[in-house]
């Protein structure tokens, strides 16, 4: 079944004569549980498309249902909600909240879905357990390595059970060992919660253990290549 | 209540790692604009209330009693006395009798007679000087001389205003005697007659109406004038709660007291220009005050700007992962909340700890009153949520502005 399916998506920045067509009209299905990589040279649009596929933008044409829900015509506040019950996020450069410790960062979207305090404090020290951060739950970012900010920020996609993870290029500002742990962490997380996990990235040895790897070229799908079964 | 419980979390955060330095120097600027709101009209209101609080003092007390309109004395005089000294809320009281009349001096020198006369239009004030003393301090004012002693006859005080060698630095404004000190011989002429007085003191008040008053033993004035009837012209009365002479003065009223005189409050008896003043100095205190609070918003306006600016993209990411930008903006708005509760906490702390009580023991010297810082925590209180509420919504406008923005464009740092 499809969690994800996007016809014909095009994105256009600018105006006038200067209008750049970074996404051409793409066509995507993504199944539940399935663990996909979206590959593809610098400018190719792997990045754009995911925002699009993760409500963080907006496409120019095109349709996209996420979990049953047509997100294109969402109201900012509709998205937001979405991206809360929904979705769960790892950016590039982690992003989290600097004032925040560990902990509370991971707490911010449960507080937000309404949980109380104490539920909100035991699953986010359960999430930094899972990701091997046990003991860090009070420790700011400052005071993590890249790789454990990294981790912080899967616990807090995690945390709230989210049905999709959409992770940006997690593991571009970490060095080998550290990525290589982000993407067993990832996979982990798809085998044994069967979550779906969309990642961007272009290094295609840390795209080896997904499912499928769609490769994108000038804001086209060029290629799609099955690594193993769902 | 969920984007609250988000927004004191990350507000509350954001002021506990921000730097102390940049914290202590926010709060400071607070503390400035709560000052200058508070005391910059407080010093001139002050100067009034201080003037006034002199004349209450030296002058007038709680209750003045006067002549009804369409009467020359009050009526009575001696049954009415004996009515208010009978209610023990009143702890002291002086009976005054006022007349005008012409003072000389220097007549037993004066060898040209076709020369001008060393004289001044003076109020005569017949007084019990015991009374008096009892109830303004009289005796305390004298700046050379002795006070009037009861048993004594043929003595007169007589205030700065009627003596040239004080009343200059005025200017040309009163009418003065010249060359005057106590042991000095004047005469009182009222009509057709005229009666030495040795000079015993020479007063001087913040208050004009000390200053422009000749004082003289209530029996030497009833004989001068002829007030054979004792009827006075001013009984001036102290309560023992100052606050509870509206009280007196209703009670006095039920009495029936008020056939005979007008009773009126200190504040009723109050010439409607000094309240107009009083009122004025408020409003251009408040003016002026206003503009520190332009100045504050502005500056908090500023902070929170590029505070919110420098985390424009934790500000996307918060957004990105769900959180609902009302939680953004309240964070933001909460510590624009701190800035202005802790600058004006201390500031409170500094007017109510040390600058009233410092200028109440050290007023500010004018020649008028003895300048005090006046400030009613009721107005206080009002100004303070004034403030708070502009430095709030100089806390919510940038951080609406910043928190409005597209959630991509801010993740990604576009324009």
């Amino acid at each position: 079944m499809n969690i994800i399916t996007a016809k014909n998506i095009k994105r256009s920045f600018g105006k006038d004569n200067l209008i750049t067509h970074v996404l051409r009209g793409i066509d995507i299905d993504i199944r539940e549980g399935e663990f996909v990589a979206i590959m593809g040279k610098s400018g190719a649009g792997k990045s754009t498309l995911m925002y699009q596929l993760s409500v963080l933008d907006t496409p120019t044409e095109g349709e996209i249902v996420v979990d049953g829900t047509n997100i294109v015509n969402l109201s900012e506040q509709e998205k937001t909600e979405f991206r809360l019950n929904t979705l769960g996020y790892v950016f590039q450069d982690y992003a989290l909240v600097p004032d925040l410790s560990a902990r509370e960062n991971i707490m911010m979207p449960l507080l937000m879905r309404g949980e109380d305090w104490e539920k909100a404090t035991q699953k986010s020290d359960r999430a930094l357990d899972d990701v091997g951060l046990a003991g860090k739950y009070l420790n700011l970012p400052s005071e993590l390595s890249g790789g454990e900010q990294q981790r912080v920020a899967i616990a807090r996609a995690i945390a709230s059970s989210p049905k999709i993870i959409f992770a940006d290029e997690p593991t571009a500002n970490l060095d080998s060992i550290s990525g290589e742990q982000i993407i067993e962490l990832l996979t982990k997380l798809n085998r044994e919660q069967h979550q779906t996990v969309v990642m961007v990235t272009h290094e295609r040895e840390y795209a080896l253990g997904v499912h499928r790897i769609i490769y994108m070229e000038d804001g086209v799908v060029v290629k799609e290549e099955k690594l193993r079964e769902l | 209540m969920r984007s609250l419980r988000i927004g004191l979390l990350l507000g509350l955060r954001q002021i506990q790692r921000a730097s102390l330095w940049t914290t202590s120097l926010i709060i400071f600027v607070m503390m400035l604009t709560f000052l200058n709101l508070i005391a910059v009209s407080g010093i001139l209101v002050g100067l009034i209330e201080g003037a006034e609080q002199a004349v209450r003092k030296s002058a007038l007390g709680d209750v003045v009693i006067t002549t009804l309109d369409n009467q020359d004395h009050i009526l009575e005089t001696n049954s009415f006395v004996r009515e208010i000294a009978t209610y023990p809320e009143i702890s002291t009281y002086s009976v005054r009798y006022k007349s005008g009349g012409t003072l000389e001096a220097n007549y037993k020198e004066r060898r040209d007679l076709s020369g001008e006369r060393d004289t001044a239009a003076v109020t005569v004030t017949g007084i019990d000087p015991i009374q008096e003393h009892a109830m303004t301090g009289l005796g305390d004012l004298l700046v050379e001389g002795e006070y009037l002693n009861p048993n004594e006859e043929g003595y007169i005080l007589i205030g700065i205003y009627y003596i040239e060698e004080y009343a200059q630095q005025f200017g040309d404004v009163f009418d003065t005697v010249s060359d005057i000190s106590p042991g000095d011989t004047v005469r009182l002429t009222v009509g057709d007659i005229t009666k030495e007085f040795i000079v015993k003191g020479i007063i001087e008040s913040k208050v004009d109406e000390v200053n422009l008053a000749t004082y003289i033993p209530e029996r030497e004035f009833r004989r001068l004038f002829n007030r054979l009837d004792r009827n006075a012209d001013q009984i001036v009365i102290r309560t023992v709660e100052p606050s509870d002479n509206a009280s007196v003065v209703a009670s006095m009223k039920a009495s029936g007291l008020d056939a005979y005189a007008k009773i009126l409050t200190y504040e009723e008896n109050l010439p409607k220009f000094l309240i107009d003043i009083k009122n004025t100095f408020n409003v251009l205190g408040t003016f002026i005050g206003s503009i520190g609070i332009i100045v504050a918003s502005i500056t908090i306006f500023i902070i929170i700007f590029i505070n919110a600016l420098s985390r424009r993209r934790h500000i996307g990411i918060l957004k990105g992962i769900g959180i609902d930008r009302k939680a953004i903006e309240i964070a933001y708005v909460i510590q624009a909340a701190f800035y202005a509760l802790s600058g004006s906490a201390l500031g409170a702390l500094l007017t109510y700890g040390f600058l009233v009580p410092y200028f109440k023991e050290n007023p500010i010297q004018f020649p008028f009153s003895d300048g005090i810082l006046s400030a009613d925590p009721e107005t206080t209180f009002y100004k303070f949520i004034v403030l708070f509420i502009i430095t709030l919504i100089a806390g919510f406008i940038p951080a609406w502005l910043i928190a409005k923005q597209n959630t991509l464009n801010a993740i990604l740092g576009r324009k």
